[in-house]
């Protein structure tokens, strides 16, 4: 009890902190990386059906193995001399830039799951960072809501973990700076785009919403669909609220019930 | 009923409404701004209209106050300390349904809660979202029923490309979000089914089987409506889009209507 009180009162002090010192933040210039879903340094590897959005792309690399089964929906660039070779410059200033901003002196802790975080620059306490489980990223109202990441060492999100924007937020406004490689878990959600200094992993069917760029290492994809975060929202579909629903179905039962009834009566008159 | 009696029973139901005031107030609250909780206005009514339509049966029973009510009471009592200290408004309105339980017992024991155990079920549906398993539910579910719409556009010969949540048909592009995923269909349809089995029978297996085969109705239902406004732009949005919604939520009701005469034609078949 003490403990989870601890927790909780630990996760408000950072929400509330964040609140107060971080500063609005600009969105990290992907420059022509910005048009990649997928781009590696050495190979992109896929198995299963994987839908990439937008350009996948190896530099200085060259292979590319998996598509199809894997399908993209731009085109594969690789090696140095192509638009991945650009790609890549572009990506290194987008890491240091996205590494270079100030953080605040709060933490996260080495498991983010379970906490809702606002705009900002966040950096961790721990080298790694764990995402178990859902950590909501609140736009505050903002549709350019900034949020960046800057990890360490490795990104490691567990299965069925999940990225959840909320708010207004964006998945092509956050940054996850990842000091070594990335792995997003099974059949697990994310949001954002990472920039990797090593490899990233989407493991089996996990859905992604944003980008994976990684500078010097592999991409390895499994089942995977990525969708890309620049496009313009579509259009949701909400069900009407449940309230309007009960009472209908209420009257629809009803009056069925009834009929005999009302029919009868229809009938008299 | 004599007047001492009725004194206890006002006076309880006072003491239980002034304790769980806040309680009740956040249960309002949410049933106001959240729109997958807004039928938790309909179900304190629905639960009190059957105990009234119930009147004769458990008038007629003999009061038995038990001692294990006040058992009841101080777990309910406990569950709200916890809620307090963080367990949410989840636990404190279990923990102000468990009070009201122990609070029937203890005025009029087994019999009396046994005679209201049904709209004590029903109550269940006004509790407030569980966020642990309400988080867990929400994705998978957006991304059945985006799975579903996909494959329904395609087997009628519709070209769509779904990534993840969103559907790209001829690129008009819809999103399942989590307003859309249908668990208003699911958490509507599931009240409706029990109060509709509740109404046209009186087996309560009945409750049960059509509480059973709400999930797959609402599910299929919920992927049709988003596979029709990928399908038709115009009723992506406005009034339009819920219109479309209410007819979708219509036929749910009529196949659950159709589902309970099924089942009770086998039933009355088999037993002759």
């Amino acid at each position: 009890m003490g403990t989870r009180q601890g927790a909780s009162i630990k996760k408000l002090g950072l929400v509330l902190g964040c609140t107060l010192c971080l500063h609005a933040q600009t969105p990290v210039v992907l420059g022509t990386a910005g048009t990649f879903g997928v781009l590696a340094a050495s190979t992109v590897t896929n198995t299963g059906p994987s839908v990439i959005s937008g350009n996948l792309g190896v530099s200085p690399g060259l292979a590319v193995t998996g598509f199809p089964p894997g399908s993209v929906t731009g085109t594969i660039y690789t090696g140095v001399g192509s638009l991945a070779g650009t790609a890549q410059n572009d990506l290194t200033t987008a890491y240091l830039n996205a590494q270079g901003r100030s953080c605040p002196v709060l933490n996260l802790p080495g498991d983010i799951g379970g906490m809702t975080l606002l705009p900002g620059v966040y950096c961790n306490s721990s080298t790694s960072l764990g995402i178990t489980g859902t950590v909501t990223l609140n736009g505050n109202g903002d549709p350019n809501a900034v949020f960046i990441f800057q990890i360490g060492t490795a990104l490691t999100t567990a299965s069925n973990s999940n990225v959840h924007l909320i708010g207004g937020a964006q998945a092509s406004n956050v940054f996850w700076q990842v000091g070594s490689s990335a792995t997003v878990g099974t059949a697990s959600v994310f949001n954002g785009i990472i920039l990797a200094q090593a490899s990233i992993t989407l493991t089996t069917g996990a859905v992604f919403n944003g980008r994976a760029l990684a500078r010097t290492g592999a991409v390895t994809l499994d089942s995977n669909l990525g969708t890309n975060p620049d496009t313009a929202p579509p259009a949701s579909v909400p069900a009407p609220p449940t309230l309007i629903l009960v009472v209908a179905g209420l009257a629809i039962a009803t009056l069925y019930l009834k009929r005999e009834q009302l029919l009868a009566r229809f009938r008299r008159t | 009923m004599t007047r001492t009696r009725q004194a206890y029973i006002v006076l309880t139901a006072a003491a239980l409404a002034l304790c769980y005031a806040s309680t009740l107030r956040g249960m309002f609250e949410q049933w106001s701004i959240d729109e997958d909780m807004s039928h938790g206005f309909v179900v304190p009514i629905v639960v009190l209209w059957i105990v009234w339509r119930e009147r004769e049966r458990w008038q007629s029973l003999p009061a038995k106050p038990s001692w294990w009510g006040l058992a009841l009471l101080a777990a309910g009592a406990g569950m709200q300390i916890l809620a307090v200290f963080g367990g949410g408004l989840f636990a404190a309105s279990v923990a102000f349904l468990v009070s009201v339980a122990g609070a029937v017992l203890y005025l009029g024991g087994f019999v009396y809660l046994r005679a209201w155990t049904f709209p004590f079920l029903l109550a269940l549906f006004m509790l407030p979202k569980l966020a642990i398993v309400y988080s867990q539910v929400t994705f998978p579910l957006q991304i059945i029923a985006s799975r579903i719409a996909a494959t329904m556009l395609g087997a009628v010969g519709v070209a769509v490309i779904r990534e993840g949540n969103i559907l790209d048909v001829a690129g008009h592009r819809v999103s399942v979000q989590e307003a859309c995923n249908g668990i208003r269909y699911l958490l509507s349809l599931g009240f409706i089914a029990v109060v509709y089995a509740y109404l046209a029978d009186s087996k309560p297996w009945m409750r049960l089987a059509l509480l059973a085969v709400v999930a797959p109705i609402a599910i299929f239902a919920n992927a049709l409506r988003v596979a029709v406004s990928g399908l038709v732009p115009a009723l992506d949005a406005g009034t339009p889009h819920a219109v479309a919604g209410y007819i979708v939520f219509v036929l749910c009701v009529a196949i659950l209507i159709l589902m309970r005469g099924l089942f009770h034609t086998v039933y009355t078949r088999y037993h002759a």
